[in-house]
Order: C-alpha cells, then structure tokens, then sequence
C-alpha cells in the first residue's frame, strides 16, 4: 500500500520537497520493515574498545560490570559517510511526456536522498550543474543542513546544455573526504567521455553512483504520425522524425547507448542505474541502501 | 450510360472529406520539443515519404469508396442491345372470344379462321396453344407444334352466352408464362368490346414474357336494341295485381320504335309499341300476368333485327301459388295488435299470407305445423302442448314472431324459447317520455330494406337477457328490441313490445309496413331462393339434410344438365345457357331458373385503339413489337448498380485492410 507514495506521479501533486522526501523515505522505510534482510538506524553493530576521547554516554556499562573493561556499544546509524549528490539541471531535464519532468524526478530522487542521509545522520552535499556548476552546499552534518540542501533542490532551474567536464573538475577540487557520489542525469553524451569524466572520482576512493534519468518516451518513442522535433538544447536544431523512423532506429540506439553507459560504468567500478521517470522512487533509495550498506 | 436517380451524384461532395483528412489537415505540423536529437539522422526523410506515399494509397482508396457510394446510389445503367433471338421458343397463344358479342354477324367464324390462317403460318417445331374466353378462360388445346390438334380445338370452339372479361385472360396467360417459363406470342381474337374490360385497367398488365397481338373482329360501333330488364314477381298470388316491367335499351342507335311481347309459356300475354330513344332506355308495363299454378315461363321480347338477336328477349320465372296461411295468437279480448298487424300485411301489395287468428284459449287444438309462420302478440301462459308444439314447429324450420308486453311480463321465459324475461322497462320511469331505437342490425332480414325507425316512440319495453341471440335493434338505453334466435332449422323473432299503438306508437309509422311484410318473408321462407339469375352463376343444388338424393336439372334445352353422379353428389351448378333451368330437388320441390346473359354484351363499342396500345405496351414498356418483328436490336436498360456495388464492397475490404495496418503503429503509440 505505502508503496503507491513513491508514485512519481502522485508525488508530483504534493506541494513542498520536504514533505515529498518525507513521504518517499517513510513510505520506503515501512515498506523495508518487511524484510529482514534490510535494516538500519538504531540497530546494533558491535562493540569496540574505549579510547580515549570517546564519548563516555557511550560505555556499555553492564559490560563494564562483567568484564571491568570498558566497551563502547556501536550502532549501525552511527556510521558516519559523506554523501554528495551531483544534480544535472541541463536544458534536456526538463523534457516529459507525462506529469513529471526529468527534472522533477531527479529533485524528488535527490531530496529523498538527503532526507535518508539526513535520518543517517550522514554528511550530505549538493552539487547542481549543467554546463557549468550552478550551485553548491558543501557536505555537512549541522542542524539545518537538510533545509538548505531541499532549498537548494527546490530553486534549480533547467539550465542550458550539459558539459561533464567542466563543471567535474570542480567537484574534485570540492571533494576532499571519501564518500558516496550520486550523480543523478540523463547523460546526453558518449559513454566514453562521461565514464572518462567521472572516473577520476573513484580513483580517490570514493563510491559513485549513476543514476541515468530518462523519460519512457526517449527509452521507446512512439509517435502517432511524423513529427517535427526540436532539440531543448539546442532550439535552432530540428528534424522530422516518422514514428517507424523512432520504433525501429531511434530505439535500438538509446538502447546501445544505455548498454555502452552501462557497460563502461560498471567496468569503471562505478554504479549505474537506468531510472525510467514513470516508475517508482524506491528502486533508487534502495541502490543507495546497497552501496550504503556496502560501506559500513 | 444514364442514371436513374441522378441527384444521388451530389453525394460526390462527401470526396471533400479524405481529401481534407488526408490532404488539407496534413500540413499543419507543429515543432515538439525533445531533449536530445542526438539519436536521430537526417537520412529518415525517406521513411517520411514512403509513409506518405502510403498514405496517399490510403486516401486514394478512401476517395473512391466514397465517389462509388455515391454512384451506386445513382443507379448507373446502360443501353444494352437485346436482340430478337432472345425469344426463341416463344410459344404461339391463339386466344379466341366466344362470348355472347361474338355472335353477332359471324364474327365466331370469322376469328377461327384467321387463327387457323395464324397456325397454317407456323414454322415447323413452332408450338402453339389455343384458348377460349368468355368470362373464363377454356385451354382447348395442349402447347404443341402439331397443326390438326390445334385446327381440331379452333373448330371446338361454340359460341357461349357468357360476357368478355379480358381481366381473366390476362391472369391466365400470366400463369401460362409463369408455368411454361417461355415468352409467350399472343394472337388475341376478339370483337374488342369495351364492356369487356376491367374496372382496374391494371388488371391488365402483362408479363415482360408476353407479346400481344389483337385482332379485332369489327372495330365500328354496331347498333344494338336489348331487353335490359324485366321486373316481375316471383310468385304470383293474384292475377289481377301482377305488374310486369319491362326495361328497353339501345346502344350506338338512332331513334327507333320498337314492339314488346310479353310471353308466358311460348304463349303471347300481350305486345306494345316502345320508342327507344338515340342511346337511351324506354319502359314498357303490363298490367296483366294470367299466370297458371305452378312454375310459368315468361319472356319479354323485341323485335329489333339487329346483328345480335341474343338479347332480344329476357326470360323471367314466375309461380303462381296460393297464399300461405300464418296463424296470429292474441289474448282474448286484445285483438288491436291483430288489427294493425293484418292491415300493414295486406298494405303490402303481397297477397302472400292469409291471417289465421286464435286466442290463446283456443290453441290447445292447434298445430302449427300447418301455419308459414306464428304470431305470438302479447300473451300470457300458452298451454303446455301448444307451447312443445310450437318448439318442435320452429326447430324443424318454422317461423315464430313473438311481440312481448305487460301479458308476457308475468312469464319467466319469453314463450316458445329460452330466453329469460328481467322485467318491464318504462321510459317514464327513468325520467324520459320514450325510448327510441338507437341501433339497428341494418343486415337483418326484417330491417335490411327499411331502417328509417328514427321517429318511432317505445314507451314501454320488455327486458330480455339476449344469451345467444342476434340483437337486430336496441333501443337509447340498451334494452334490446329486435332479436333473433336460431332454434334447430327455425327461427323465432322477439319484438320486445307490442303492435298494438299502446306501448308504442310504431303500427303509426311508415316503417311498420316494410317490418311486417319483410318479417313475413323471412319467417315464411320466402326469400330462399333465386329465380331469375346470370349465365354465369351458380346455384346450390342440395343443403345438409339432403346429402345422396339425386337432383335433376334440365337445361333450356330439355337435356340433363347433370351426369347421374353428379346428380348425386354436386352441390352446385353453373347455369352457361341463357334460358330456362329446371331443377327437380329431392322434397319434390320444382323451380324454375330463369337464365339470362350479361347485358353488358349487348354494348358492342369496341375499345379504343389507344386503349388496347396501352395495353399491349404494358408488356414491354415500350410500343409493342418495336424492334423485334424487324430483326433489329431493341435498347434494354441494364443497371451497373451490382457492379458498382460490388467495387465498393472491395474497396472497402482494401481500406479496412490498410486502414489497419495505419491503425495498429497509432494503437502502439497510444
């Protein structure tokens, strides 16, 4: 049942981030209780030996009683990681043929994620570009953090057109402890140079993930009758396209670019996720819960 | 190439819908924007035009489905060239008249031969047939290409006393086409009479198969002198008050003055001296009928020597008899219901009954059996063996004429049947001065020549339940007045009021006479049957009780007219012969039939030639023979409506088919 609030669609219709990365992560959360294979926040994960500077409120006391050594009882919510979401706000993000625009999708994505960082007590950031870097909160575990970061995914704007290298370039100049990197866009450009552009970020140890947004539209167009297209990014660029044209030839070179994206990444040692905006948030979340998990 | 309902071609406009749907709608082509056109080449521009080029297919087909709807409507025909072979084996129809007309100046003999001159003239393996018309149609011959049989039928053929009826030789030669299913050449031989056609001339109308062809006998208008009409009596009770009249018609004749013999048995009564006017009728009365007892002959004739002397004389039958006794049962001391009963019956004119009175005392030693018919006017309880009698008197065909009043109120049942009286109803006591009759079975036998009954006044009337009696008259408030219940063969007649001008004042009224006169006929059988009828007609030889007896019937030639077993076992007979029929029943009843022919044949205008070009053309449509005859190629009509249709129906199975496959890339990018 909960899982209908992770509709795109329906999220679509709640006014305010905050409450929609609510909505999402709650709703995910209830679901995941269902599993046993699934946990975080408050559980226990083991104990380690007391050194000094340690937090005394800490101590296992019974196990002090016991023993007369002093133990800390460690939780799994209190793994600390730095998490830094890469927003793509190009001209092309804010195609949709239906309710929710890639833009939209990629807000609600990367609001539900500093919302979970947040519940994780994890040091979230925010980096929103498109040809170059339009924004940037640095990763932070303060109070109000979670608020700046949601303002900040509310005020982005589409852009203009998508340009990887430069703006990562600055990322890694930003980046300066090892972490997750979600990078959430819908990579209108070669796998090479996307996997190229991305890569160093990895190489500084840190875990990335791409979340390659796309409409169902552009996975498998189907048009009605000819139409003229006109490119968001570049408006003076037109074609006519026939709907046998985007069936056949359109479709099978989305889908050798998806596999080639695919293929690239995960040969890179980055993590890659097809996210089609008609389907729901969770499958997201969850690939942020594996890599998180992966972690501790 | 023509159309037969051209304005359907407007339809051709709805061509405008594809071409704007395909065409005009096309070109609007708005800019959609798409996040990336990096997956997309300039090269599909073919693609673009080989989806057009398909489309155009489409809407080519689309075009004409709706172009040929249109003309499909506009039932499309051609002028098709038929040529004269097309009637082979056509079969020869000689249709000769020998009705009453064609007596006169030969013309029989004269239409025989030019049909045997038409069968000389036959090609061998040619086959003919040939028929006989009056007012039905004889097949004298079967269809056949042998010459004697079809001459043996020509020479067959005898003059008849029946009338023209050209409507009954058009239904059978419509059956013959239909039968033989081959075009049929009919060689009409007649003295075309215009009396002679139907009403509805399209009673005329032939079969496509059928070709006509008329010769007419003698087309001039021939002057002709007839007895039209005789009126005489049936049954003559008295001599002296016998009136004959006789009625005398000429047609396409001067002024003429002609001598009228009346005749009773060969024996001449008396003669006068008529002027018939140009065209025009005279009457002729006699005064004088000394008739025997028994069945008499009768003839009204004219010497007129004319071309046609059948219908110069008119036969009527007439029967002297005594008249018939009716007994009248009144209650002692009551006889004004008698009075006017007995006056309006000799008011009449007809010495038919002689009235028989008797109290109600006195029935006891009487027998109906003997009576035409009984009279019960107000009685009050009839002694049980009258009452059986008179029962057994009506069930075996007696008559009984009830009048009920304030005597008979007092009976649970009106006398003589079972009909239950309820009560007495006064018309002052339901706040009117008098009841009238409000309805009136006009077909019964008592009212069915005067029903003027609108003036009469009935202050007081006997309620009486109907059960299963006919309601001949009712009165304003339902009480019925007049009814009629069949008992065994008889029947008994309740008149639910009085004749004595107490509870009413009818006996006052002109209508009484016609009442009681009509009534006595009825009831005394007067009415059974006819005597003086039509060559053509049928006559019922035997009723249910008289089923095996042997009924001879004498023809006016003195021959029997029956075999022996259809003596025993006919029904009925057809009188053919103008004259006398004389009819032996089995009661040992005789009549004499008086048979007379058709004055419609005495009329000898022949029809117009336009008429019978009509009538000829309502075969072809078109002048009769036109082409044919000559060898030349006739113009038929042939409709392309099929074909037309037809290539609509495969069009649309293309334009589903394509419409489809267009349909089904729109369903996926639904």
């Amino acid at each position: 049942m909960l899982q209908q609030f992770l509709d795109p669609a329906l999220l679509a219709s709640i006014s305010g981030l905050d409450l929609i990365a609510k909505t999402v992560v709650n709703g995910f959360v209830a679901g995941l209780h269902r599993s046993p294979d699934f946990g975080f926040s408050q559980e226990f994960a083991e104990y380690r030996a007391y050194n000094e500077g340690d937090d005394l409120r800490h101590v296992d006391w019974n196990v002090f009683a016991r023993t007369d050594r002093c133990y800390l009882k460690r939780y799994r919510g209190e793994t600390n990681t730095q998490i830094l979401v890469l927003m793509d706000t190009s001209a092309s993000m804010s195609y949709g043929s239906h309710t929710v625009h890639k833009l939209d999708f990629s807000k609600f994505l990367a609001s539900s994620l500093c919302y979970m960082a947040n519940l994780q007590r994890d040091a979230a950031g925010l980096i929103i570009f498109d040809e170059d870097v339009a924004n940037y909160i640095p990763p932070s575990t303060r109070q109000g953090q979670i608020f700046r970061l949601l303002h900040a995914i509310e005020k982005a704007e589409p852009g203009t057109r998508t340009d990887f290298a430069k703006p990562f370039i600055h990322f890694q100049n930003y980046l300066h402890r090892k972490g997750l990197v979600i990078v959430l866009s819908d990579f209108y450009a070669d796998p090479e140079t996307i996997v190229k552009t991305v890569e160093p970020l990895r190489f500084k140890g840190n875990e990335v993930i791409l979340f390659h947004i796309l409409d169902p539209q552009e996975i498998a167009p189907k048009f009605r009758e000819p139409m003229l297209l006109v490119d968001m990014e570049n408006p003076t660029a037109s074609l006519e396209v026939s709907p046998e044209y985007a069936r056949y030839e359109y479709k099978h070179k989305i889908d050798s670019h998806i596999e080639a994206l695919s293929s690239k990444a995960r040969s890179a040692g980055l993590d890659y996720f097809l996210m089609n905006t008609s389907r729901p948030l969770d499958e997201g979340l969850r690939e942020y819960l594996f890599i998180r998990q992966g972690r501790m | 190439m023509g159309f037969l309902a051209p304005w359907f071609l407007g339809g051709m406009v709805a061509v405008g819908l594809p071409v704007w749907l395909h065409l005009l709608r096309k070109h609007r082509t708005t800019p959609t924007p798409f996040s990336s056109l990096m997956f997309f080449e300039r090269r599909e521009q073919s693609s673009i035009k080989h989806r057009r080029l398909r489309y155009l297919v489409l809407f080519a087909l689309r075009t004409l489905l709706i172009a040929l709807i249109a003309l499909a409507f506009a039932q499309p025909y051609i002028q098709q060239k038929l040529l004269p072979l097309a009637r082979s084996g056509q079969i020869t129809v000689l249709a000769i008249d020998n009705s009453l007309s064609m007596r006169a100046d030969g013309r029989l003999d004269q239409a025989k031969r030019m049909a045997k001159s038409v069968i000389g003239g036959l090609r061998p393996g040619e086959r003919a047939e040939v028929l006989a018309f009056g007012s039905r149609v004889q097949v004298m011959s079967e269809i056949t290409d042998d010459h004697s049989p079809l001459n043996g039928a020509v020479d067959a053929i005898e003059p008849s006393d029946a009338r023209t009826s050209y409507g009954e030789l058009v239904r059978s030669l419509r059956s013959i086409a239909q039968a033989t299913k081959q075009p049929l050449d009919v060689h009409l031989y007649s003295d075309m009479q215009q009396s002679g056609m139907p009403a509805n001339f399209n009673d005329l109308r032939l079969n496509a198969a059928v070709k006509l062809e008329p010769h007419a006998i003698d087309s001039k208008p021939v002057a002709n002198f007839a007895v039209e009409n005789v009126v005489a009596p049936r049954r003559v009770y008295d001599n002296k008050k016998t009136r004959v009249l006789a009625t005398i018609v000429g047609t396409n004749n001067q002024k003429a003055v002609r001598r009228v013999t009346l005749m009773l048995n060969q024996r001449e009564i008396e003669s006068k001296n008529v002027e018939v006017p140009e065209n025009g009728r005279a009457t002729v009365e006699f005064l004088s009928l000394e008739a025997p007892f028994g069945a008499n002959r009768g003839e009204v004739r004219i010497d007129s020597a004319d071309a046609l002397p059948n219908d110069d004389h008119f036969f009527f039958s007439v029967e002297r008899v005594e008249p018939s006794h009716a007994l009248f049962v009144h209650e002692t001391g009551n006889t004004r219901g008698l009075l006017y009963f007995q006056n309006a019956l000799q008011a009449s004119g007809q010495a038919a009954f002689v009235i028989d009175e008797a109290t109600v005392e006195q029935t006891a030693n009487i027998s109906p059996a003997k009576y035409a018919f009984v009279v019960l006017s107000d009685v009050g309880s009839l002694s049980p063996t009258f009452e059986n009698a008179l029962r057994s008197y009506v069930r075996n065909g007696g008559g009984l004429l009830v009048a009920l009043g304030h005597q008979s109120v007092a009976n649970a049942k009106v006398p003589g049947t079972d009909l239950r009286v309820e009560g007495t109803s006064y018309a002052s006591r339901e706040l009117e001065r008098f009841q009238a009759a409000a309805y009136l079975d006009t077909g019964h036998p008592s009212i069915q020549q005067d029903n003027r009954w609108g003036d009469v006044k009935f202050y007081q009337a006997v309620r009486v339940e109907p059960g299963q009696a006919r309601v001949a008259v009712r009165l304003t408030d339902g009480t019925p007045l007049l009814l009629d219940e069949q008992a065994g063969d008889g029947h008994v007649l309740v008149f639910t009021s009085t004749f004595d001008n107490v509870e009413n004042d009818f006996p006052l009224h002109a209508s009484f006479v016609p009442f009681v006169e009509q009534t006595a006929r009825y009831l005394g059988r007067l009415n059974d049957s006819q005597t003086n009828v039509l060559v053509g007609s049928f006559a019922e030889l035997r009723n249910s009780k008289e089923k095996g007896a042997a009924v001879d019937v004498l023809d006016p030639r003195g021959e029997r007219a029956l075999s022996l077993e259809e003596a025993a076992r006919a029904q009925n007979i057809q009188f053919t012969m103008a004259g006398f029929y004389d009819i032996r029943r089995p009661s040992g009843r005789n009549e004499m039939v008086a048979v007379n022919t058709d004055r419609h044949e005495s009329d000898l205008t022949p029809v117009p030639p336009e008429t019978i070009s009509l009538w000829q053309n309502t075969a072809q449509g078109g002048p009769a023979g036109a082409g044919g005859e000559n060898g030349e190629a006739a113009p038929k009509p042939l409709s392309l409506w099929w074909y037309v249709m037809l290539a609509v129906l495969a069009l649309a199975f293309a334009e589903s088919f394509l419409g489809n496959r267009h349909l089904a890339v729109d369903k996926e990018a639904a």
